[in-house]
């Protein structure tokens, strides 16, 4: 063993205290939708429940919808929490996959019978600028905290890691708005609501290099361990 | 989960150094420091002894760094191995980029014809004054020379990596570099 690797190893050790390990990624994401769901709920009632969420939580279609867009976001959570823990199996990656692909499913299923009933009117798109801030804000503080708790892991593939953060509070957000927002027109749903969850799960993944990043934490470390 | 009794050991190891056990962190680490050179020499044979050992030393402080996430009920080596996959992988793409901005030069023995220009001036002789002198920096300027000098990381990722602009940095390792000039000079 070299001089140097052998002083590396005494001084990383001088300093170690006990560590609390990090819990399985399905327990973290059970802990990050404890703070996640109680801030949507709070959201969800401050700015008032839309008036018809009695009438439409009878309606299938409805409960299929927001049921995998909650589940995309939770299997997304608990894919992050798996990918920055090393050795972990690659294949949560895979995860979300099958809760997204219902959501998106049942979406276009939805564009499909309104062609079908209502013909090119039933495709019809108006602006709806009101999704995009009321997603921000309903999926901010599960981002903010999902953020957190992957920089306890190792970023070991950062983009990923924080497209998937990403996806999983965008998805919760949308979950929320649609608490509160009486728009189901699955074509409107498709462009603005969906549409908004995918520029924000491109935007986590491009912020992947500024949160996570191996440069940052081990060059703290470094130059601790150096002038120490 | 069927484990090998080497993997044991080292699990062991790595369960009491998350639990403050110095003893057994220095075990450990010197247990897996002739691996971790192994993996690198069988993935990177081409690089030199010493920058092998700068990997292996990235390594250490990687699993440093994260050993909150190893889970006790799993096995070591293959977080390991995960680990030192990783920073293999970030040490090639930075080896590449240094190839590429590298010019191939014909080396110059002397610089001007003056001989008090070609003294051997090479090597510094203090390192502990210089150590001293980085000390003494403030943290933005210290952090600047760490990554951008003593890492060798270009402006940008230094800038992506401290989360401040590109001219802030420039800045910061220029006043570094001059109070460490003006620190070294007063050295007897």
């Amino acid at each position: 063993m070299t001089a140097d690797t052998e002083k590396l190893i005494e001084r990383l050790a001088q300093g170690v205290g006990p560590v609390r390990p990090l819990s399985p990624p399905w327990i973290r994401t059970a802990a990050w939708l404890l703070v996640a769901i109680p801030y949507v709920a709070l959201v969800v009632f401050v700015v008032s429940p839309r008036p018809d969420l009695l009438a439409k939580a009878s309606e299938w279609r409805y409960l299929v919808e927001q049921l995998a867009a909650l589940v995309t976001g939770t299997a997304a959570a608990a894919a992050a929490f798996g990918m920055t823990i090393p050795g972990y199996d690659r294949r949560i990656l895979f995860l979300p996959a099958l809760p997204l692909a219902v959501w998106l499913g049942s979406l276009g299923e939805g564009c499909i019978r309104d062609w079908i009933q209502f013909g090119p009117d039933g495709l019809s798109l108006q602006p709806d600028w009101f999704c995009f801030p009321s997603i921000v804000l309903v999926g901010a503080v599960p981002a903010i905290a999902i953020a957190a708790m992957l920089r306890r892991g190792a970023p070991l593939t950062p983009h990923l890691t924080t497209a998937l953060g990403g996806l999983a509070a965008a998805g919760l957000g949308n979950f929320g708005l649609r608490l509160f927002h009486p728009q189901d027109a699955s074509v409107m749903v498709f462009v603005w609501q969906v549409g908004t969850v995918f520029i924000l799960t491109a935007i986590a993944a491009w912020a992947g290099r500024y949160l996570l990043n191996w440069h940052s934490i081990v060059g703290t470390n470094r130059r601790s361990v150096l002038i120490r | 989960m069927n484990r090998q009794p080497d993997d044991r050991a080292l699990a062991t190891l790595m369960r009491a150094a998350q639990a403050g056990d110095t003893q057994a962190y220095v075990l450990l680490l010197k247990e897996i420091t002739p691996r971790l050179r192994q993996i690198v020499r069988a993935q990177r044979g081409f690089l030199r002894i010493e920058d092998i050992e700068d990997v292996v030393q990235d390594i250490l402080l990687s699993l440093h760094v994260v050993r909150a996430t190893y889970d006790a009920r799993r096995p070591f080596m293959p977080w390991l191995v995960a680990i030192a996959r990783h920073r293999l992988a970030d040490a090639a793409r930075r080896y590449t980029r240094r190839a590429a901005h590298e010019v191939q030069g014909e080396s110059l023995p002397v610089t001007f014809s003056d001989e008090g220009t070609n003294l051997d001036r090479g090597e510094y002789r203090d390192p502990e004054a210089l150590r001293q002198a980085i000390m003494a920096l403030s943290p933005r300027q210290r952090d600047a020379v760490e990554m951008l000098r003593l890492r060798e990381m270009s402006l940008k990722e230094a800038a992506a990596a401290s989360g401040t602009s590109i001219s802030a940095l420039k800045v910061s390792v220029h006043r570094a570099v001059a109070s460490l000039r003006k620190a070294l000079a007063n050295k007897p």
